[in-house]
């Protein structure tokens, strides 16, 4: 059974739900084959240094606890169920951020057999952030490129 | 006009929305303090406000293989024990809504409540990760909370009385008992930070080992009652440890000096140490911490006969 809000009210909860949700997107990271370049550049954008907690970025351990999955490397055919799997895992309202040329396209794994090519290929991508491995910096302007998309959306 | 008042004092002030309130902002003076501990910036001071809409806002999974009804139930149990809690002592430094002779054992068990729902709610998934975290849980319930409750029964002692109302008088009245009863405010406060699963008694949702404990299958509304019911419970634990030990609370003012410079303290010992393993918890406990508590207890009955 649906109650039937006034279309203000409607409005107002749904900027309040953007709000929260633009707020404090907690992130759960997830290796899908890659070479652990682009993994070593994710845990140093969580360090001290740059202090995500700050934009209320936080590492979940669990897929339950998450909103944004990041997603390095092409996806290689042993990974793809867990893949699967884990972002089957994840509540909804969920994002997926791709980081690296890897998980883009495939990379220098490009048309390799035991690789899908891009994680593209296996879930649905809402930002993908190019380099061999990406500096942290292009890593925060993904997430914050991500979050930006959600505020415009109606 | 007279059911308005108790109604009130459930909803609004000190219950309900004030406690959940200041429950936020508590977090995140936690969070924050831990922040510039670390030598960085740390949340904004509304974060802990977003996490919770947020996580209201999501899907709730219910996995399989789980009593749907107790999975439900948990987190809004456990949350209504740590805000019933809170009706007993004397938050923001006005009276306690409610008092009995006797309320200190009362509230006491209320606290555990959140402890135990946190513990079956692990039990209750088929998750290997979330047995392990509630096994932690409840072998770190049976190791801390004689300690604590020895800890507390010392100013009630020397009060003798055990209404958490008089006990806050009496301590308003004479030498603050901190000074008097070192080894019981010690024991006290690092049994605070072992009842909220702060560091260094997180063992139970270490999330380097066991993902995030007896929460990980919990998502959605439940992981956020469960966090809120955790705030609450800061809030009260500190505001119980420094009505006993800091010189009662008699005002707002005195309320909020007294409790954030206890979390300075929890929040500088929080930074400080390692994760302890469970076992070297409970052997802590058991081999120091009751020990002390029970050393103390002795000297204050000894004094008690002499005079
Ligand atoms: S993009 Fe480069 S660093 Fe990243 S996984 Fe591929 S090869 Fe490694």
């Amino acid at each position: 059974m649906e109650t039937k809000l006034p279309s203000t009210w409607e409005k107002a909860l749904d900027s309040i739900r953007t709000w929260a949700r633009v707020n404090s997107p907690w992130v759960i990271h997830f290796n899908s084959g890659s070479c652990n370049g682009c993994d070593i550049e994710i845990l140093a954008t969580l360090t001290p240094r740059y202090d995500l907690e700050r934009f209320g970025v936080k590492l979940q351990g669990s897929p339950r606890h998450a909103d944004v999955l990041i997603c390095t490397g092409p996806v290689t055919r042993n990974a793809r169920d867990r893949l699967v799997r884990i972002y089957n895992q994840m509540p909804d309202p969920k994002f997926v951020v791709v980081v690296g040329s890897c998980g883009l396209s495939g990379g220098v794994f490009h048309g390799s057999y035991n690789v899908m090519g891009g994680v593209d290929e296996v879930i649905p991508v809402d930002a993908y952030v190019p380099g061999c491995p990406p500096r942290p910096e292009a890593i925060i302007h993904g997430v914050v490129a991500l979050l930006d998309s959600l505020k415009k959306k109606p | 006009m007279n059911n308005i008042f108790p109604l009130i004092a459930l909803l609004i002030f000190p219950g309900g929305l004030f406690l959940m309130a200041s429950g936020l902002v508590y977090e995140w003076v936690d969070r924050k303090l831990i922040a510039r501990y670390q030598n960085r910036v740390g949340p904004r001071w509304f974060q802990p406000l977003a996490d919770v809409v947020k996580l209201l806002a999501k899907e709730e999974i219910i996995p399989t293989g789980v009593s749907r009804g107790l999975f439900v139930a948990l987190p809004v149990i456990g949350m209504a024990g740590a805000l019933t809690a809170a009706l007993y002592v004397p938050i923001a430094g006005f009276a306690p809504s409610f008092s009995f002779a006797g309320d200190l054992v009362v509230t006491l068990y209320l606290l555990s409540m959140m402890t135990l729902c946190l513990g079956l709610a692990g039990a209750n998934t088929t998750d290997r990760f979330s047995l392990i975290g509630a096994t932690r849980t409840l072998t770190q319930l049976f190791s801390y909370e004689a300690p604590f409750l020895l800890a507390l029964l010392g100013p009630a002692i020397v009060a003798g009385t055990w209404n958490i109302a008089e006990i806050n008088n009496f301590a308003g009245q004479n030498i603050w008992l901190v000074v008097t009863q070192l080894m019981g405010f010690l024991v006290a406060l690092v049994g605070l930070l072992g009842k909220l699963e702060m560091p260094p008694f997180d063992a139970p949702e270490a999330e380097t080992e066991i993902v995030s404990g007896a929460l990980t299958e919990y998502s959605g509304r439940g992981l956020a009652l469960f966090r809120l019911g955790k705030d609450v419970e800061l809030v009260v634990g500190l505001t119980l440890v420094a009505s006993f030990y800091l010189g009662g609370i008699a005002n707002p003012l005195e309320f909020l000096l007294k409790t954030l410079g206890l979390l300075i303290v929890m929040a500088g010992m929080q930074s400080l140490f390692a994760r302890l393993r469970i076992d070297q918890t409970v052997g802590l406990w058991w081999r120091i911490g009751a020990l002390l508590a029970l050393v103390q207890l002795l000297v204050l009955i000894v004094v008690r006969v002499l005079r």
